[in-house]
């Protein structure tokens, strides 16, 4: 990666600040709550600041044009925004600043929306307050903001797509057409994923496997698409257009180039086992394929069943396709962007014992029931009971098992009410009236196209629809029937219903191994373990890292039209990454200033050891480097140094301390001083504030990329200043950090302060770290609410007298410091 | 219906289950019947079976091991079954005994050649009956008229004459141990074992008062105790090789026991290879797998030489 980036000239001639501050209405969102007069006249007075103007939408077209103008009228040379949150719009007005050729870079967002008019709605004179100092903290930042220019990186014009259901075929099959070479990564044996599993598809009950087959093939044939199948992923490294991926191909003893998929094995193999692929109402034999339409058509021996009898070595003869002595194979892959595909699991109830699943033989799982209505099922398309093979009279479907049950899986799993509709229509429609065919529902959601009329369907089919919750399931010993006992809500009363059959159609949850990618790949999963995208709304594809991508029932539950339109749609944003040479990164990296760099003179490489990417070298007696490429721009490294000798571009020392002084100049122990990490915590305030939480307004954030940035001095000057409290909030631990451990380095880095302050005299509650996800909004709030409570209970007298008796200690600290570093200067 | 494995333990049978929604598999292993030899435990290719000695209690008898299936290894292949000299174990497949492994001919059968010719049979004797150590024969006599005979005595001598001597064995239970053969005065029966080997009990290193392996022994004759120095001592001619007392003995080197040939039905077989080198050794395995390999020789010479012939 070294010396292909050219960080170009950074420290262009610095001329005296012109700042512009350009106050947003944003409809009544702000001006709704926050008097912009007061607002406009106080950012006059503010250091630097040369012109003041408010817009009704800054984001806007007039209102952009608004900036190019006064940029280009008033000489300005900075702008603050004061409007919603930089994670929103910050891209937006770069943009427009840079039209006129103002560095990106000398631009700066007040978060006035989201971090005050939309948390203090009901106290707009404080929300007013609050802005300023906002405003007051971006202005004394912008001052010190430093052109810098963005560095480009080389792109691979590969793709990987992890997961071959059909979310990930359709996002490889559109990138192949598009040109780029794709490996598509898949677990299992075969590509197809859930939906190869299925009979039917609602709302128009054709063929599963008939449309998805050629699919398949059309994969397993396209030249621009390599299958690398029966493959873990095993480690990611690098960066959008730069990712190495390692990934393990696990043996199937059959070499996959000599196998001509005739069968001919199978068909001498004696020993046979659970076939998972028909959720084990079946058997496949030791060396098999799970299925008959399989891609890659290639045999798979178990060697946990096999007896190695060697049957199949003499079936397959001339071919030798056979390799019983075949190992994982490691291989690595280049590739500039990652599309993650990797589905969903059904859950087995066995643990929710009202019904009985596991226990009574006649109940099933809706999956099981499609693999036993499907004509190249087990049981060649007949619905038969376990207990006594017979076809079942009465069947009973319980909707929501598990899903929408605050104990359990509170989401809707989204595609279950349909399934069950195609089910009783199937039933119906094959045994007509020989079957009484039940649902005990909530509410059946069926808003999609087509999916009404499909309701209708089953309904004039004479399906009888319950609506309530099953309270409980029982066995009758000696038919193996079962009794349903649940509530008719509409009724109002109790019912009983005895079914020979009872389908329960269970939750969809995140797939196992889920957590294991999310570790790899650095990726964000939500309360409900589903990965994360960039932006509910706006990047609903984008994975939080750059260049990796989400498609299908991975990123949350839904069905197969979705799934593939999901599955284009990442394709097409991979694609904006693929067909570029190059791709701009923000360069917000570290810089190491060799003069200071302790390394020269002592064995140090602090820096790099506590690197999360290794993107610090460390050589004997020279000053570390940083290779920009394989900087992320966390900015632990910063604030590791104990020379002080690394800068991060853009969120610099004296930049965040300018912040820090300006949050704090007026009645600093009312305050709440808080860092907060970009990707979790900062977005976390976000949520609170785009979900209308109050809080009390006293917290002050400042906004860092990661938590791992924060300094000990930052700590240590907001309580030398005066600060009330002092909160940092990070990515939640272990995993959740997108800078790998950042969130790790700053808790060692705290955990050690901490005592130290509280041993002077601080008290405990005055110092704070916090991990908040980028969906805790409500904690958040909840963490400010409590804060401001103690701050109270505390009073501003005792905070005084503390900060009293610390500021002298924490200024000798600090002199000694300073000292220090000009004595090695 | 998910899939239910299923483990039974009781004092009568040990049952292994794969209960599946179109399918069961059953393993029965009927503790009456089983002597607590070896040989399944070392046939298993999937090591799913454990021998486990058990605890000898002061002044009782040695107890035979016990035979332990774990339900996490096993594969219903049935090997287990095919190679158990007594009979005791039984797989089965939706309740039937048809092994896919031997359907399949990936794994051989043991050949118990028993051959009877009751022409020879003096019409009272029931030395066989009598002699066989886990009650296999039945002796039948058939009256002319095609009669059950109950009670012999109640016929005249001119009855007797026309009476027919029929000689059941239960074959499958049946280890060949050739004390039917041996008893027999009239050379009747002949049994080949199965299991070919060599024994051998060292008394010196014998514990004193121990015999152990002459409690456990399921043939009658093949141990016996030594007035001479009251230790246990060898009939070879009736051992067939299980092992059970090789189980129990308590003393490393006391007793020696080492299988050197299989008698079964002709296969081509990886599994049987290494079943084979498990049971006998490496060596008798390769001797078997040259003596295939010189017949495939000869096979395909005599094919291309065949012309000669005519």
């Amino acid at each position: 990666m070294e010396g292909e980036i050219d960080m170009g000239e950074n420290k262009i001639k610095v001329e005296e600040p012109r700042i512009g501050v350009f106050i947003c209405h944003c409809g009544l969102n702000i001006a709704g709550v926050i008097d912009i007069k007061e607002l406009m006249e106080y950012a006059k007075t503010l250091p630097d600041v040369v012109f003041v103007k408010d817009n009704r939408y800054t984001c806007a077209d007039p209102g952009q044009e608004e900036i190019r103008k006064a940029i280009r009228e008033h000489k300005l040379n900075r702008v603050v925004v004061a409007a919603c949150s930089p994670r929103m719009h910050e891209p937006t007005f770069r943009r427009t600043v840079s039209d006129v050729d103002l560095n990106p870079f000398l631009f700066e967002m007040a978060n006035i929306r989201e971090f005050s008019s939309w948390c203090h709605s009901s106290n707009p004179k404080e929300a007013t307050e609050k802005a300023k100092d906002l405003i007051k903290m971006a202005v004394a930042k912008a001052r010190l903001l430093q052109p810098l220019q963005t560095i480009e990186v080389p792109v691979t014009n590969k793709a990987l797509v992890i997961g071959g259901g059909i979310a990930g075929m359709n996002a490889a099959l559109d990138l192949a057409e598009m040109g780029f070479k794709v490996y598509l990564l898949e677990k299992s044996e075969s590509i197809g994923g859930h939906m190869a599993q299925l009979d039917k598809t609602f709302p128009t009950l054709d063929c599963s496997i008939c449309i998805e087959g050629p699919k398949m093939v059309d994969v397993g044939r396209h030249p621009n698409i390599e299958i690398i199948s029966y493959a873990d992923l095993l480690s990611v490294s690098g960066f959008i257009g730069n990712f190495k991926v390692k990934i393990r191909k696990n043996p199937r003893y059959v070499i996959a180039e000599n196998c001509t998929g005739c069968g001919e094995c199978r068909d001498v193999c004696p020993i046979e086992y659970p076939n998972e692929w028909d959720m084990n109402l079946g058997v496949r034999t030791a060396i098999s394929v799970p299925f008959d339409q399989a891609v890659p058509l290639v045999y798979t021996i178990n060697k946990d069943y096999c007896i190695e009898c060697y049957k199949c070595v003499d079936a397959c003869g001339a071919r030798q396709a056979i390799d019983f002595e075949q190992q994982p194979e490691e291989i690595e892959i280049e590739v500039g962007t990652i599309i993650v595909a990797t589905g969903y699991d059904i859950y087995l109830p066995y643990d929710m014992s009202i019904y009985g699943y596991g226990k009574y033989t006649n109940v099933i799982t809706s999956l099981e029931f499609e693999r036993l209505i499907l004509a190249a099922g087990p049981t060649g398309g007949k619905v038969v009971r376990a207990s006594d093979g017979k076809k079942p009279h009465t069947v009973a479907f319980i909707q929501c098992v598990g899903s929408r049950n605050k104990n359990k899986y509170p989401y809707c799993s989204n595609f279950c009410c349909m399934y069950t509709l195609k089910h009783v229509v199937q039933l119906k429609e094959k045994y007509k009236e020989d079957v009484e065919v039940y649902v005990f529902y909530m509410d059946i959601r069926s808003n999609f196209k087509g999916y009404e009329e499909f309701y209708d369907r089953a309904r004039e089919l004479g399906v009888n629809f319950i609506r309530g919750r099953v309270s409980r399931i029982l066995e009758i010993p000696e038919t193996k029937n079962l009794i349903i006992h649940a509530e008719d809500m509409t009724l109002g009363q109790p019912v009983e219903i005895e079914a020979e059959m009872v389908v329960l159609a269970t939750a969809a949850i995140p797939k196992k191994g889920t957590e294991e990618i999310a570790r790899i790949l650095n990726l964000t999963r939500g309360a409900d373990g589903f990965f994360m995208e960039s932006h509910p709304k706006l990047k609903p594809i984008d994975a939080p890292t750059d260049g990796i991508f989400l498609a299908g029932a991975c990123q949350g539950l839904k069905d197969i039209p979705y799934s593939v339109s999901q599955g284009s749609g990442a394709a097409s944003r991979a694609a904006t990454v693929l067909s570029k040479p190059k791709w701009k990164i923000e360069p917000i990296v570290s810089m190491v200033d060799p003069n200071r760099c302790r390394n020269v003179t002592t064995k140090c490489g602090i820096c790099a050891e506590r690197c999360p990417y290794g993107a610090i070298k460390i050589e004997e007696k020279t000053p570390a480097q940083v290779i920009t490429a394989m900087c992320h721009g966390c900015g632990t490294c910063v604030a590791e140094c104990p020379a002080d000798a690394i800068t991060q571009m853009h969120f610099t020392d004296a930049q965040i301390m300018a912040q820090i002084r300006a949050a704090l100049e007026e009645n600093p122990e009312d305050k709440i001083l808080a860092f907060l990490c970009n990707w979790c915590s900062y977005a976390g305030a976000d949520l609170a504030g785009t979900s209308r939480f109050e809080y009390p307004p006293t917290i002050r954030p400042i906004r860092v990329m990661c938590s791992g940035r924060v300094d000990r001095d930052f700590v240590l000057e907001a309580f030398r200043l005066g600060a009330g409290m002092v909160l940092i909030g990070a990515c939640h631990l272990p995993y959740d950090c997108h800078y790998i451990s950042g969130n790790w380095k700053m808790k060692a880095r705290m955990d050690a302060l901490a005592p130290m302050l509280h041993k002077l005299g601080l008290s405990p509650e005055r110092f704070r770290v916090e991990y908040v996800s980028a969906a805790e909004g409500v904690k958040f709030a909840e963490i400010v609410r409590e804060m401001t409570e103690q701050m109270h209970a505390l009073g501003k007298e005792k905070i005084k007298a503390e900060n009293a008796k610390l500021r002298p200690i924490i200024e000798n600290m600090l002199k000694r410091k300073a000292m220090r570093q000009q004595q090695k200067a | 219906m998910p899939l239910k494995t299923i483990k039974t333990d009781t004092a009568e049978a040990l049952t292994l289950e794969w209960v599946l929604h179109v399918k069961n598999y059953k393993l029965d292993l009927d503790k009456n019947l089983c002597v607590g030899c070896q040989i399944c435990a070392l046939a298993c290719p999937k090591e799913a079976i454990k021998i486990e000695k058990q605890q000898k209690k002061e002044g009782e008898k040695a107890k035979k091991a016990k035979v332990d299936v774990d339900l996490a290894k096993c594969n219903f292949c049935g090997i287990c079954d095919v190679l158990c000299p007594f009979g005791a174990i039984k797989v089965t497949v939706n309740g039937e005994h048809l092994l896919s492994v031997v359907e399949k001919e990936s794994f051989p059968q043991l050949v118990r050649d028993i051959q009877i010719d009751t022409s020879k049979c003096p019409i009272e004797c029931v030395e066989c009956e009598e002699a066989c150590p886990l009650d296999l024969i039945k002796i039948t006599r058939v009256s002319a008229d095609g009669k059950v005979v109950e009670n012999l005595e109640e016929l005249t001598e001119e009855q007797k004459e026309g009476i027919q001597i029929k000689i059941d064995v239960e074959k499958e239970r049946c280890p060949c141990c050739r004390i039917c053969e041996f008893k027999c005065s009239e050379g009747v029966i002949h049994v080949r074992k199965f299991f070919h080997g060599k024994i051998a009990i060292h008394p010196e290193k014998c514990p004193e008062g121990c015999m152990d392996c002459l409690d456990v022994c399921p043939i009658t004759g093949a141990l016996y105790l030594s007035p001479e120095d009251n230790k246990v001592h060898v009939n070879e001619v009736y051992c067939m090789y299980c092992g059970a007392c090789k189980v129990v003995c308590p003393e490393e080197e006391a007793l020696e026991l080492k299988r050197t040939k299989i008698i079964h039905t002709p296969v081509r077989s990886g599994a049987w290879n290494k079943a084979l080198e498990r049971l006998a050794s490496t060596l008798e395995m390769s001797k078997e797998l040259k003596a295939a390999g010189s017949r495939k020789l000869m096979d395909s010479v005599k094919k291309r030489l065949g012309w000669r012939e005519k």
